[in-house]
């Protein structure tokens, strides 16, 4: 089930809501967790069986490795933990990758397995991996196996991130409080983060959608293609995280936050201090600092680099594309490390611009299809192929869009954010922004359901995670 | 105001909205029929266990997708006050100029057709030339070919939207029925000639076209009529699709004495008599479908009091049904072929060439996504 659906909003969350607090205290979690349950298997109930597998595994392991902690059958536990859960995504995520590079290389002629990814399994393996992992390295083990289950499944979070880590929320499953400003806080953002994705990103998707789907390309129309799409992951993305930390301050969890504005970054170093901020703390704790991090020798460090984001980019999908996605972030953070940053810090326009090339290119590298189909997109941009750099078409769907583009540019920025801010602190201002705020809220409401009504395109952008 | 005040006014809005609707998407009466849309809204999927198990590429298919994207969507409480809310949205806010390449001009709903499907033209001329080759060339008879303009032609290009070459797609379409003497009626069409929010034309301003296509075939076309009111208002296929709403338009229909003794036979219904204006229709979810009782396959016309004993063989897309019947006084009997919806060699089994007229009507919408045509 989607938040941005008619599903969600008016049927789900309205009987999730009344019944979640209607129900004593130590009801909550099961009531959260009979919702998530319901919320998975609505996208495939075989799904839904898969992942209380794995949640059964972490449960076990997690006792087992605090039975046995100190010992070095402790470890032992960990590794299978991590090894089983491991071996899921192996082999729901990945499988067919491996099969289809083993038939290139050797030619070999095995058929693929086609096997279906469950949605957001690479979310709920990680929360998995990190509840056993901070629980050898002292995190109490959860007894209550609902508490488990309602953390590892929680439908804000499932099945776009951020990953929660448990010692973030060990102590809410157990107790939270809940009040009247932390639902108004909660559904406030949520609103905000089911515009960003209604309003903005799927009207980006559709507009590079009209790019890919143009039998005559420009050089514009390429140029086009990389901001859109720039705008329309970014937008997916932290909106979605938006909507999951809105609900679960609604439900009395507080979830860190997953972005940060990344496209004002001056390096790919502070870009990914704002991207998906969840998955790269999750990557430097549980793999690149048990890996030695930065105090080993320097051939280690690069291997410990290199690592991070190969695993980065394969987690995002089962293809090269996504490979060397994070290949290349990992080959510019270490140029950055050893060489670029000093310069980079010495000047505001120009690391702007290259982390903003840099991101834009490396999207496009992100989705699409073929790698290929991708190199082709970026050298568009340079108008390779002998493209004219602007047609009739081009100039028609660039006015259509400006507006929007116009809207998710300034967007993706702090300033709507800041002025917003401003407005509140301000003692002459601040009455007007109470009274305003309820009206643009139930405005962006009713706004975003007249656009899932009449809705033309809702992507899905996680079905590869 | 205070935290806690504002807090309890947001969540009370927030409350009433969605637990509010939610109410309303329960217990509301679900539309029979969506207007400006034209069709029946999604009826609620059956909840079998079959469905729910649907998974993967079947997962189309299952209880839980067709609801979200179907059942949901189209039996939400005032369905049409949010789509207008939406189109508002796009125009006025996000300053877009067409939704999902439909646009507005001078009044007039239309769909950008931006290039030129040399395919589907190449298509469509194989098609022609094979009814020509396998049951004209032997008789020595010439058709004729007339290609009638979608509303982009009057609109898209003087507004600034995208626009094919029209009259190299007429010049290319040509070229490949050079066996077809060609009457054009795109030079005497205007934009008037066609509803604001449908694709098809207006029966009531055709009588010149009709005019044009008899003069043009050798005859002489003198028919007079009286204008008919449709009491039902017509929503066209732009009206749901449309970036601002569409007033409800008039159909009107044309009629005369010679009319009352003409016998329709749709044979497509296993030779149903029927008449050129079937009004059971016109009162139904498509109005326009009122002309010769829709899409029919294969229909005759025959009229005992015709000006000349003359037959005609029309092959035709949807713009054909309304023009036709005014053409009914000056044949004895008119064929009409849509091969649309079935292969030539069928439906031009018993009909007789000699002493008859062939003529191919089509738009240009059809001949650019001809791959229909069988």
């Amino acid at each position: 089930m989607l938040f941005s659906s008619i599903s969600f909003l008016y049927y789900f969350l309205p009987a999730v809501l009344i019944l979640y607090f209607i129900v004593p205290f130590k009801f909550k979690n099961a009531v959260l967790l009979a919702f998530s349950l319901f919320f998975y298997a609505w996208g495939g109930v075989k799904y839904a069986i898969t992942m209380v597998v794995a949640i059964i595994l972490g449960y076990i392991f997690g006792l087992l490795v605090e039975k046995y902690r100190g010992r070095k059958i402790s470890k032992l536990f960990l590794f299978l933990a991590v090894a089983s859960i491991i071996s899921f995504m192996l082999y729901f995520k990945y499988m067919d990758f491996f099969i289809d590079n083993f038939n290139k290389i050797l030619g070999l002629n095995i058929p693929l397995l086609r096997i279906v990814l469950p949605i957001g399994i690479s979310f709920y393996t990680f929360q998995i991996i990190s509840y056993v992992v901070d629980v050898y390295r002292g995190e109490k083990a959860q007894k209550n196996p609902i508490n488990l289950a309602a953390y590892v499944a929680m439908f804000p979070q499932l099945i776009a991130g951020p990953i929660v880590r448990y010692a973030d929320v060990a102590r809410e499953l157990e107790c939270r409080t809940h009040s009247l400003e932390l639902v108004a806080a909660g559904a406030r953002r949520f609103i905000i983060g089911l515009a960003k994705k209604v309003l903005i990103a799927n009207s980006m998707y559709d507009i590079s959608e009209i790019v890919y789907k143009a039998d005559e390309k420009t050089v514009l129309f390429y140029w086009i293609y990389g901001i859109s799409v720039a705008l329309y992951i970014y937008f997916d993305f932290s909106g979605y995280s938006d909507m999951a930390i809105g609900l679960g301050k609604i439900f009395g969890f507080n979830f860190l936050e997953n972005f940060n504005y990344p496209y004002i970054s001056r390096s790919a170093t502070e870009f990914w201090r704002r991207w998906h901020m969840s998955l790269g703390s999750w990557f430097r704790d549980y793999v690149y600092i048990p890996l030695g991090g930065n105090r080993v020798p320097k051939w280690r460090w690069f291997i410990n680099i290199f690592a991070v984001w190969l695993f980065t980019g394969f987690w995002h999908g089962a293809s090269w594309n996504f490979i060397l996605w994070g290949l290349f972030f990992g080959v510019l953070l270490v140029i950055e490390k050893f060489w670029l940053l000093k310069y980079l810090e010495k000047t505001r326009v120009l690391s702007r611009i290259y982390i903003l090339l840099a991101a834009m290119t490396s999207f496009m590298v992100f989705n699409i299809n073929t790698l290929g189909e991708a190199f082709q997109y970026i050298g568009g941009l340079f108008g390779a192929g002998g493209i004219p750099f602007v047609n009739a078409a081009t100039l028609y769907h660039l006015r259509n869009y400006a507006v929007l583009l116009i809207f998710a540019i300034v967007g993706s920025t702090p300033l709507i954010k800041n002025v917003a801010t401003k407005l509140a602190n301000s003692p002459k201002t601040a009455k007007v922004v109470s009274i305003v705020e309820p009206i643009v809220l139930v405005a962006l409401l009713v706004v975003v359901t007249a656009f899932l009504v009449d809705s033309s395109s809702n992507p899905f952008l996680y079905f590869r995670f | 105001m205070n935290t806690k005040i504002k807090s309890i006014i947001v969540c009370s809005i927030m409350a009433l909205f969605i637990f509010g609707f939610s109410a309303l998407c329960i217990f509301m009466p679900k539309p029979e029929f969506l207007d400006s849309e034209r069709r029946e809204p999604e009826k609620l999927p059956a909840l079998t266990l079959e469905n729910i198990m649907k998974d993967g590429k079947d997962y189309g298919t299952s209880f839980m997708k067709l609801f979200d994207d179907k059942y949901t969507p189209d039996n939400f409480p005032f369905r049409e006050a949010f789509r207008k809310i939406k189109a508002f949205i796009g125009t006025y806010v996000f300053a877009q100029r067409d939704k999902d390449g439909v646009f507005i001009a001078d009044g007039y709903a239309t769909e950008m057709q931006e290039q030129i499907n040399k395919d589907s033209i190449d298509h469509a001329a194989n098609k022609l030339q094979f009814i020509y080759d396998k049951y004209l060339k032997d008789k020595g008879i010439t058709p004729y070919v007339s290609i009638i303009p979608d509303k982009a032609y009057f609109l898209a290009e003087k507004n600034g939207y995208l626009s094919m070459n029209y009259d190299q797609f007429i010049t290319e379409m040509l070229a490949g029925v050079d066996f077809a003497k060609y009457i054009n009626i795109k030079d005497s069409l205007t934009i008037e000639n066609y509803y604001n929010s449908d694709t098809h034309w207006r029966q009531e301003t055709l009588t010149d076209i009709a005019g044009l296509l008899i003069n043009g075939m050798g005859g002489n076309y003198d028919s007079k009529y009286t204008v008919n009111t449709l009491d039902n208002p017509f929503y066209g296929v732009y009206a749901g699709r449309a970036p601002k709403p569409l007033d409800p338009e008039t159909i009107y229909y044309l009629t005369n004495d010679n009319m009352q003794n003409i016998i329709v036979t749709d044979y497509q219904n296993g030779g149903k008599q029927t008449t050129l204006y079937d009004m059971e229709k016109a009162y139904g979810k498509d109005p326009y479908d009122m002309f010769l009782g829709g899409e029919l396959s294969k229909i005759t016309i025959e009229n005992p009091n015709a000006k000349t004993d003359k037959e005609l063989i029309v092959f035709r897309d949807s713009f054909g049904r309304s023009i036709l019947p005014l053409m009914a006084e000056d044949y004895a009997k008119i064929t009409v072929i849509d091969i649309r919806y079935q292969i030539p060699q069928i439906l031009l089994n018993g009909v007789e060439f000699e002493n008859a007229d062939v003529l191919f009507l089509y738009s240009t919408l059809v001949l650019n996504n001809s791959f229909e045509l069988r």
